[in-house]
Order: C-alpha cells, then structure tokens, then sequence
C-alpha cells in the first residue's frame, strides 16, 4: 500500500505543493492530501509522474505534446471508482475527488470536476 | 448606479452562488440594453437564448464546456446563449425607408426611400449579405455592441456576469438554432459569490500603446486630471492584489470544494 510518505518526494508532487502553495498548509493538510493521492496511486497502480504522464499523447508527425481528451475522461473515471471504493459522499466526495484534480491541474493536466452545491443541480 | 462606475465594477466574475436565483426581470433588463443598441440598417443582427439552470439537463451543460469554460458553468444560474444572425439583410429596404420617414434619416444628409432601394441598399447592404466575410465582420461587431449593453446592465442589476466560449455544436442541437445563427459569446449571469468586482481592475495598457492622435505613430497623450476625474468617479479603481485574491480563491475553492 502507497503512503503519502512514498509519494511526497515524486517530482509532480514537488511541483503540485509548489505551485499549490501547499507548503506552507499544516502538516496535517499535507499528509491528507497526499494521503488521498497515495490512494489513488494504489487504485491505479500508477506513481503520480506517470499519472500526469497518462493524460499526454505525442503527435505521430511532429512529436508535439498534447493532451489527451480519451485519458482525461479515464481519469475521471478512475477518479469516480476511487471515491466510490473509499466510501466518500457528499461534500468529502467532492472535495477529495477535486485534491487529485488539483494536483494533475498544477501538473498542467485541465481536468474539470464537480462543484459541491448545498443542493442538488437537478434533483 | 452611475455610468461610469459601472463601467468600472465590470470584470468577468467566475464564482457565482449557484444557489441564489436571479430574477427574470433582470434578464428582461439585459435584454431590452441589447436591443437598444446601435446597429446598421436597424437590422436585428444580434439573437439570444436564455436558459436557466434547470432547462438543460447535466449532460448537456456537461458537453457544452470547453477548455476554458469549466467550473464556471457549473456555478451559473442563467446562461445566455449569444448569436449573430446571418440574415440581417432581410427587410433592410423596409426598415432603412422607415428610419427615413421617420427622420432619423434625413433628407439633409441625402436620404429618400430611391436612395434607399438605389444605393444603400442596391450598392450596399444586399451586395454585403452576399460575402460572406463582410457579413461575418458586420454580424460579428454589430453583435458585440450588443453583448456589452447586456453585459453593463447586468451590472447596473447588480449582477455578475461574464462572457466565455461554448460547444457551439452541442448548443444548436440542444437549443434548436437555425442554421442562420453563428455563435458569439455565452454570457454566464448570477450573483457573484465572489467579490462583485472580481477582485479589482485587471490590467490593461495606457492608451498610447493603442490609441494615436491624427495617425498612427502619435500616440494619445493623457490630458492632465482626466485620470483622477475617473478615478473619483469609479471608471478607473484600484488593481488586482494577487495576494488577496489568492485567499479569496482558496476561501471559494473550500466552499465549493474545488480543486486548488
């Protein structure tokens, strides 16, 4: 099992806390959100580098780098299954899902995701 | 509110509080601005749909975004549909002739209803509907003077607003477009859970780097008290303070359990 200490080292988790301003959250903050990535981690069998890696294609003509719409939507998915399989609801649902958004939108990953309402959009 | 200052208090806002209804007579306002505005041959070139909410379901707002049309979308109460209509040439010859008898087309600047079926609307206009570059350029201007009326009495309303880019494709199937229409702008109305100013003016060059006295090369100069006239009257405020408004996202971003 991945823990937030295996992660907390990997080069997009750096940039992501960076950028994020996550360093200077308590250390508790810290270690849940890298506690919900490490999860995601498992669930994917992927370290975050290769997360990020995941969600880029190169073009076959110019090598050109670009983002792929077919693995973002995977990675929504993926994002459903982890929250599903962690039992989340509700606003924790919503905001754990967002914290490995966040980390692949500072790892330059556009990825978009729910909004916690206090009622529904549509019942 | 006074002209000025609400031309200074708008910026795109992007927190709206997606839980607080706006009035449809807050969209009827913004609408009647839109079709007061200038416009060539008083042609309707600028159409519009509102939709609120609860009109589409999740898919669709879901498939109407973009890459820079996001959470946003999610936020807003009312979305406004903007188009430009491709026929606007139609009935111009009537409607010129009408501005004609009516006077605000003068006979003194050589308007009669023979000018009209002539030269304006023979040489012109009707010729013009026919490229469609020139009509695309005419659509699109015509159209944004338009938008920005709406966009300023939202404002005036009290409202948040924004313009934003939209998936044209999945908007006509989902709202019926005619094939006439092109689309401009989705303008995304609510109240802002944000600061209503968006945090402060954002920033934009001096007018000499864009505006020129005679010809290009002369740039505008500044006449002396101009800028602290606007200042005490609300057109000019004070910038973005990135430190501020970095708490403020962090603040929204915990309420609305967005990604930071």
């Amino acid at each position: 099992m991945t823990t937030a200490a295996d992660i907390r080292d990997a080069e997009t988790v750096r940039h992501w806390f960076a950028s994020a301003k996550h360093d200077g959250a308590s250390a508790e903050d810290q270690e849940r959100i890298c506690g919900v990535l490490a999860g995601f981690a498992d669930l994917t069998a992927k370290t975050p580098d290769e997360l990020v890696a995941f969600c880029f294609l190169r073009k076959k003509d110019t090598g050109q780098r670009f983002l792929s719409v077919k693995r973002r939507v995977q990675m929504n998915e993926w994002i459903d299954e982890y929250v599903a399989q962690q039992g989340w609801e509700g606003k924790d649902a919503v905001v754990n899902a967002n914290v490995i958004r966040g980390f692949l939108i500072h790892n330059g990953v556009a990825i978009g995701g729910n909004v916690w309402r206090k009622r529904p959009a549509k019942e | 509110m006074e002209f000025k200052q609400v031309i200074g208090d708008r910026s795109t806002i992007r927190f709206f509080d997606p839980d607080k209804p706006v009035e449809p007579e807050k969209i009827q306002v913004m609408l009647e601005a839109a079709n007061r505005s200038s416009r060539a041959v008083n042609a309707d070139f600028v159409k519009a749909v509102v939709v609120f909410r609860d009109d589409l379901d999740d898919e669709t707002w879901e498939q109407l975004k973009t890459p820079t049309t996001t959470v946003q979308l999610d936020l807003a109460p009312v979305s406004i549909f903007w188009y430009g209509d491709m026929t606007f040439a139609q009935g111009a010859q009537d409607r010129l002739k009408e501005l004609v008898d009516l006077g605000a087309l003068p006979v003194t600047h050589g308007w009669s209803h023979s000018y009209v079926d002539e030269v304006a609307y023979g040489q012109v206009v009707e010729p013009m509907s026919r490229d469609v570059m020139a009509s695309t350029w005419a659509v699109s201007v015509e159209s944004g003077l338009a938008i920005n009326q709406a966009l300023l009495a939202a404002v005036d309303e009290g409202l948040g607003v924004g313009l934003h880019a939209f998936d044209s494709a999945t908007a006509k199937g989902a709202l019926d477009i005619p094939d006439t229409w092109i689309p401009m702008w989705l303008m995304l109305v609510g109240y802002a859970a944000e600061d209503r100013r968006g945090g402060g003016q954002r920033p934009r060059r001096p007018l000499e780097a864009n505006y020129y006295l005679g010809k290009y090369g002369n740039p505008w100069k500044d006449v002396p008290g101009v800028q602290d006239r606007l200042r005490r009257e609300g057109m000019l405020q004070d910038p973005m303070d990135p430190e501020k408004r970095a708490a403020e996202v962090r603040e929204l971003a915990e309420r609305f359990g967005l990604p930071l």
